[in-house]
């Protein structure tokens, strides 16, 4: 069940998704345990919900793919613990969305399967956890560029793509995550969206999602295969990238399908690192 | 920035690129302020605001601005089709 959460939803009224994510506001709240932040009137009397943020962890509830609920929070420093987006479900679960503000069966619909979606990842995150207790030690060599150091491990079982993101292969499974380059770039991590637990997962297909008040880094997979394990820390300490996205920031567990194949497309830390220094050279003009 | 291969393939060769869909879009330029690669371009005064102007910039299998696009007025090519694309093109310059 979704319970002791302050609300936020984007409540864009003059938009389909918008009046969706207010009705399901008001339907987890039916629950008294939660509580919901107007995102208009917290703009002009903010510190009304002061004792709300400060007691209950924060569900946003975005509309659109504009995330105004998102970027209010970031606004005013509020840390996140979980997020959905209306029009992304709704593609999700091939639900149209029309222009009308009507809600009619297949909004309802939507809400219904949001509701229990919600339901039922607050009771699977407890049992989520990352089983393999690895006991390796990265190798790092470091890139230094004004104040920013980008640090790639030369571990040879560590693979990278050149979407900056690294598969560590071990037998038929692999940990997958970010590298140094894109946590820099992001600069402080507000959110992270895990894969779903046992998705089949294609090379180069997406892998969860990151974001800063800057940015929004889909964590592009370099493995194929099926995700049998998160970094469910990072839902609430996704600041654990920042620190070190190799080790504590690692993002999911895929159970290998065909890595001889995917081995094909993806490079070393020679490669790797050389690519990384000339992204960051060409950024820094 | 301009990348000229990806996986040792030149750029030129991967069609990979976002694609507007005018009928969607409502200008509101997110996708211009979000690229760092300068894939859009804004064009205040034509009748048509927004184009694709770099697209070897897109970075292959990034599509970072159709996650950020509020009316979801950005599509990009299918990805496995691509992985396939540039594997074909890998092996036919490693015979060739």
């Amino acid at each position: 069940m979704v319970e002791n959460y302050a609300i936020l939803p984007c409540n864009g009224l003059d938009k389909c998704a918008g009046v969706i994510s207010r009705e399901i506001a008001i339907k987890l709240c039916a629950n008294a345990s939660n509580k919901i932040i107007c995102p208009v009137h917290s703009r002009i009397a903010e510190a009304k919900y002061n004792k709300i943020v400060n007691e209950h962890a924060l569900l946003v509830i975005d509309g659109c793919q504009t995330r105004c609920a998102s970027k209010l929070a970031a606004e005013k420093n509020l840390k996140i613990s979980r997020k959905i987006t209306v029009t992304e479900e709704a593609k999700n679960h091939h639900i149209e969305l029309k222009n009308d503000l009507n809600l009619l069966e297949n909004e309802n619909n939507l809400i219904e399967i949001i509701l229990n979606g919600l339901n039922n990842a607050e009771n699977k995150a407890a049992t989520v956890s990352d089983e393999l207790q690895y006991s390796y030690k990265f190798t790092y060599t470091t890139f230094q560029n004004g104040k920013f150091i980008f640090r790639v491990p030369s571990n040879p079982e560590i693979y990278f793509n050149e979407n900056d993101c690294w598969a560590w292969v071990i037998g038929n499974r692999a940990r997958i995550g970010v590298t140094d380059f894109v946590q820099q770039n992001l600069s402080d991590i507000l959110y992270f969206t895990p894969p779903e637990i046992d998705a089949e997962v294609d090379q180069f297909g997406e892998a969860g999602e990151i974001e800063s008040s800057k940015s929004v880094f889909e964590l592009i997979s370099p493995v194929s295969g099926k995700v049998i394990a998160i970094n469910d820390t990072l839902v609430t300490k996704p600041d654990f990238i920042n620190e070190n996205p190799y080790e504590l920031g690692w993002v999911a567990e895929i159970e290998l399908t065909d890595f001889k194949s995917d081995k094909e497309l993806l490079i070393g830390f020679d490669q790797y690192f050389e690519i990384m220094k000339k992204k960051v050279e060409e950024l820094n003009g | 920035m301009s990348e000229t291969t990806f996986m040792g393939v030149e750029r030129d060769k991967i069609d990979w690129k976002p694609t507007i869909d005018y009928t969607k879009c409502d200008y509101c330029m997110e996708c211009v302020k979000f690229c760092p690669h300068k894939v859009f371009e804004l064009r205040e005064t034509e009748e048509i605001k927004l184009i694709i102007r770099n697209a070897n910039n897109c970075v292959v299998f990034c599509r970072a601005c159709s996650k950020i696009c509020g009316p979801d007025a950005l599509s990009f090519p299918d990805k496995n089709t691509t992985t396939q694309r540039i594997k074909d093109i890998r092996k036919e310059e490693s015979h060739g």
